[in-house]
């Protein structure tokens, strides 16, 4: 190749990255996405159910064997628990509203998806992992995912066979939320992790004049919008710091979010879908 | 034949490495940049075919794994591939500091493109900070992870048969 050669196909393969970078579609990223993931995804799959067996090995060999198995039915058994008491909670804070008001509101039921987590995101750019279900499961985009600790985060990118979730320590994730036992609602968006690696949120947007201590609990308002389902009364976690924003016109407070996300194997997702039964 | 199973093996299996690592929060929550050195070790030991092969099937794997656009790693391994191609008759590629230098330069591009094509196209927040914490930590992860993505794969290249004109032997 002479260097007039070369030098038109350098500048052809930096157009052509220019308009993959800048200029593709959506839609074609996605499929093209879509495909990457389905060539790995049975070695994923597989390099993670290898991890999963050695890990419960070295538990049975630890004298706790069967623990793997346990733990998953009691979490699946503690999330419908706490998603029933949240409800509860809900309804008897409706209740009063509504003995005071006479109206009745009506709570959309929700049913949820058992769902492995097979990996974590590639780059470490993104807070996100990625679920061994989707589309083909009644996984659509921007649901709810819960564990046993409270909302883990939002699905994103779902394909037939896997969806990614947004985690709720990410920029990117946003929800709407509000302090537990008082009106006071505000927006709830990740702000990373710290050098420990543990979970970073905010509450933004939060009433000047609201009166909201260090230690309050923050849950899902059931507000959030796009198209997905987010029911309310879902735990995200504590208030460990207010501030005043710069404006005055509002105050912001450091939230601690409560799931264990280095740490999960498994989770729920929140689906208007029917119930289907533990992997 | 072999080698190319190698190149497409390898690196599939690098992507793998890759997304089972877990982060390092200290260095900003990156991970090793496994793909971005075995994208640096093609452009270092193989002919330019060889090399955009090598460095497009990493870029693609990173991005399609990751989410957001494609972008990051299919420019920025192009940009690393040609530097090291470029400079690899002039250096001793299979020494071990000279490996070092160039993962950790190398990872340390890689990075910045990244930063630079997130900011862009506003998918990630910009911090000084965080931006600076991330670059010096791909640096001293590629100052790593080279040397030992080139031992791995020189190994497993001596242990292919080689084709001496009488078939193989």
């Amino acid at each position: 190749m002479n260097f007039r050669n070369k030098k038109l196909v350098y500048a052809a393969v930096a157009g052509l990255l220019l308009i993959v970078v800048f200029v593709l579609p959506a839609v074609l990223s996605r499929k093209g996405k879509g495909a990457v993931r389905g060539i790995v995804e049975p070695a994923e799959r597989g390099t993670a159910g290898l991890g999963r067996r050695l890990s419960e090995a070295v538990s049975a060999i630890r004298g706790i064997g069967g623990a793997g198995e346990e733990k998953r039915d009691l979490s699946h058994e503690l999330v419908r628990l706490q998603a029933e008491l949240n409800k509860l909670r809900e309804a008897e804070a409706d209740n009063v509203r509504l003995r005071r008001a006479f109206k009745f509101q009506h709570q959309t039921p929700f049913s949820m998806i058992p769902c492995d987590v097979t990996s974590r995101n590639i780059s470490g750019w993104w807070n996100s992992v990625r679920l061994g279900k989707g589309g083909a499961a009644g996984i659509e985009e921007n649901h709810a995912v819960i564990s046993p600790d409270g909302l883990v985060g939002k699905t994103t990118e779902v394909s037939t066979r896997f969806c990614e979730v947004l985690l709720i320590c990410d920029p990117a994730c946003r929800v709407s939320a509000r302090i537990r036992g008082k009106e006071v609602f505000g927006l709830v968006r990740g702000a990373g992790t710290n050098l420990k690696g543990q979970p970073i949120a905010r509450m933004d947007f939060i009433d000047k004049d609201a009166k909201i201590l260090v230690g309050d609990e923050v849950i899902t308002s059931g507000l959030s919008g796009e198209g997905g389902v987010f029911p309310k009364g879902v735990h995200i976690g504590y208030i460990v710091q207010t501030e005043k924003d710069r404006s005055g016109l509002y105050q912001n407070a450091q939230v601690a979010p409560s799931a264990t996300v280095s740490l999960l194997d498994y989770v729920f997702v929140i689906s208007d879908a029917p119930e289907e039964e533990l992997p | 034949m072999m080698a190319r199973i190698l190149l497409f093996g390898g690196i599939f299996v690098g992507a793998l490495v890759q997304l089972f690592l877990p982060p390092l929060p200290v260095f900003g929550g990156i991970k090793p940049p496994v793909l971005a050195a075995f994208a640096l070790y093609y452009a270092l030991h193989r002919s330019p075919r060889g090399m955009w092969i090598a460095v497009f099937w990493a870029a693609l794997l990173h991005d399609g794994l990751d989410l957001g656009g494609f972008g990051p790693a299919l420019v920025g391994f192009p940009l690393i591939g040609i530097l090291a191609h470029r400079v690899r008759l002039e250096i001793f590629v299979d020494g071990l500091v000279t490996q070092m230098m160039v993962g950790a330069l190398g990872a340390m591009l890689a990075m910045f493109v990244a930063i630079l094509l997130y900011t862009i196209t506003g998918q990630r927040p910009f911090h000084f900070g965080y931006a600076l914490l991330r670059m010096v930590g791909s640096g001293l992860l590629g100052l790593v992870v080279l040397p030992l993505v080139s031992w791995t794969m020189k190994k497993l290249e001596s242990a292919i048969p080689k084709r001496r004109g009488y078939g193989w032997q």
